[in-house]
């Protein structure tokens, strides 16, 4: 734990703020907590127990139906399917693209490449409504409305903005003189990035992997425009269209949430650092 | 030499270059052309309106209720992460145990879904047994069974909470992010000069926060107006388009009335705005870069 604080400095006798700061966290932390235990509390009951208005207390025992149905139901394994076809090739190519973009910008800079730089990063900041009808229209015309590709091609260009920003953030700690010392000894650009830059540059890759897996993962937006059939479906549409079928089935929606979160919660609970460090990162340097 | 490491540059630009351009700046402008026609979405067909999709912005009450709504929700979305997590990160940065694990609990809403938090929160605002009306009744022993997202007046208001839940964390990060740059001496010197606790958070403490305080706001502002998903989750816009949004209502008119030459326009509309925040934005980046360093 870091050992700055603004609230009280170096303490000398007695300090009553400790204890009522912890206290007030705690119940500020319950406050927060509250709403995902109710999730994790349906997932264990029954429906019934649910209806009798018995969602908010601790149940005596675990009722696993509500995840044994829900593993058992052969379209949510697709909508599993689907978004890991979607989120994995966006997550590797918006990766890829970016780092050669970012090598650019932070190693051969040239005439109006901070402007370019530029245009791209705004590229971020711009609601995704702006550009839903052109992109509708483009995909409609190539005949790939209701695929995954759009949902793919889509989120490659949209993480490009955030991907770029960052490698180039990266690479630009990377000493001019490695680069130089290389070319001398007869690599080429493409050497120096792949066997120099890159090795290197790991820990930016984490960071930014954490973060575009799970935008992607958890993303609605696009694959609501873009596919129409139950087949194609991602998982956080699966979500919603299961919404009708289980419409009262309160536990097994709570098994649905979970189940559906988890990848980004694993991710969360190993990449946690990285996480914070991409969303710190990215924001510092916006 | 140059003119090898200028065949580099084409190589490795081709290709993100080109997919931006194509799908996010071409379509930008294409957003722009459609504004001025009529096209419906499904026909090869459509003619050129000139400012007649502009127009009927004018008139369209809708429209207006939309843009009222987007400010409210901006503002809030705005105001509510960024005094919560400048409290939470506050009370975690001083000396107490296990603030890794409070930081963790704040946080970790970031990663869920609009989906998953909207059903979250449905939840809590359901009428019989959501955790808001159950903890109100124990609370003051009452049998109140109100439905929060169907009720025109306060509709919008839940859904921001929802959402302010899950961006708490964001700007509760950045701005401990910022605390550790304060140095300890500075407080040292406070305490001994006898400032209270109240006097050193306001006169010392928020100012040197600033440059924090110009990336929460900046991270709130472009989150919310892409602020879409929640609210199509949670609401739809509804009851009684009491919590449409400019992004909701373009929906709406684009895709399921089919009118993708209004929407075109909602949409040029929603892009202005947003140009004219990121300007603001940046030029006020640069200022505080000049007075920090």
């Amino acid at each position: 734990m870091a050992d700055v604080h603004a609230i009280h400095p170096a303490g000398k006798e007695f300090n009553p703020w400790p204890a009522v700061i912890f206290i007030v966290l705690v119940c500020l932390a319950l406050l927060f907590l509250a709403p995902t235990a109710g999730v994790l509390l349906s997932s264990i009951k029954t429906t019934r127990e649910i209806a009798l208005g018995d969602l908010w207390s601790i149940p005596d025992r675990l009722y696993l139906g509500n995840f044994a149905e829900v593993l058992q139901n052969p379209a949510v394994h697709r909508y599993l399917l689907n978004t890991l076809m979607v989120a994995i090739p966006a997550t590797s190519v918006s990766l890829a693209l970016g780092v050669l973009a970012g090598y650019v910008f932070a190693k051969l800079p040239f005439r109006g490449s901070e402007a370019l730089f530029l245009v791209i990063i705004a590229g971020m900041f711009f609601p995704p409504q702006v550009i839903l009808i052109p992109l509708y229209r483009l995909f409609n015309a190539v005949g790939l409305i209701d695929t995954l590709w759009p949902v793919i091609f889509v989120h490659i260009a949209m993480g490009l903005p955030i991907c770029t920003l960052l490698m180039r953030n990266f690479f630009a700690t990377v000493p001019n003189a490695l680069r130089e010392a290389a070319i001398l000894e007869g690599a080429n650009e493409w050497q120096v990035l792949t066997r120099v830059a890159l090795p290197l540059s790991l820990p930016a890759l984490a960071v930014l992997a954490t973060l575009q897996f799970t935008w992607i993962w958890n993303d609605f937006l696009w694959p609501l425009i873009f596919t129409q059939s139950d087949e194609k479906r991602t998982i956080m549409l699966g979500l919603v269209n299961l919404k009708g079928q289980y419409s009262v089935a309160w536990g097994v929606q709570g098994a649905l949430s979970l189940i559906a979160s988890l990848p980004t919660l694993i991710v969360f609970l190993f990449f946690q650092r990285y996480f914070i460090k991409g969303m710190t990162m990215g924001a510092v340097k916006g | 030499m140059e003119r090898e490491t200028g065949v580099w540059r084409l190589v490795f630009l081709a290709l993100p270059l080109g997919v931006f351009t194509l799908l996010v700046i071409w379509p930008l402008a294409s957003s722009f052309y459609y504004s001025f026609t009529n096209w419906n979405g499904f026909s090869a067909e459509y003619d050129y309106v000139g400012f007649e999709n502009f127009a009927k912005l004018w008139t369209d009450k809708l429209f207006f209720n939309a843009a009222v709504n987007t400010v409210i929700w901006m503002v809030a979305a705005i105001l509510l992460p960024t005094l919560l997590g400048l409290v939470l990160a506050l009370l975690i940065d001083s000396r107490i145990p296990g603030g890794s694990v409070f930081k963790s609990i704040f946080y970790f809403p970031i990663c869920l879904s609009a989906v998953v938090v909207g059903q979250i929160w449905i939840w809590i605002y359901q009428p019989d047994w959501g955790l808001l009306n159950t903890a109100v009744n124990a609370a003051v022993g009452s049998d109140l069974s109100f439905a929060w997202l169907a009720k025109p007046g306060t509709a919008l208001g839940s859904v921001i909470v929802a959402w302010s839940w899950q961006q708490t964390g964001l700007s509760m990060v950045i701005y401990l992010a910022g605390l550790t740059s304060i140095s300890e001496d500075l407080l040292e010197v406070c305490e001994i000069e006898g400032a209270s606790i109240w006097q050193r958070i306001r006169i010392v403490v928020i100012p040197l926060l600033t440059p924090a305080t110009v990336v929460v706001v900046a991270l709130s502002v472009i989150n919310s107006l892409k602020g879409f998903e929640i609210l199509y989750i949670m609401t739809g816009g509804g009851p009684f388009n009491s919590s449409d949004t400019l992004a909701m209502h373009m929906y709406n008119e684009s895709f399921k009335k089919y009118l993708m030459g209004y929407g075109s326009a909602i949409s040029v509309v929603l892009f202005l705005v947003a140009l004219t925040i990121i300007g603001i934005y940046f030029r006020e980046l640069k200022k505080v870069d000049e007075i920090y360093g």
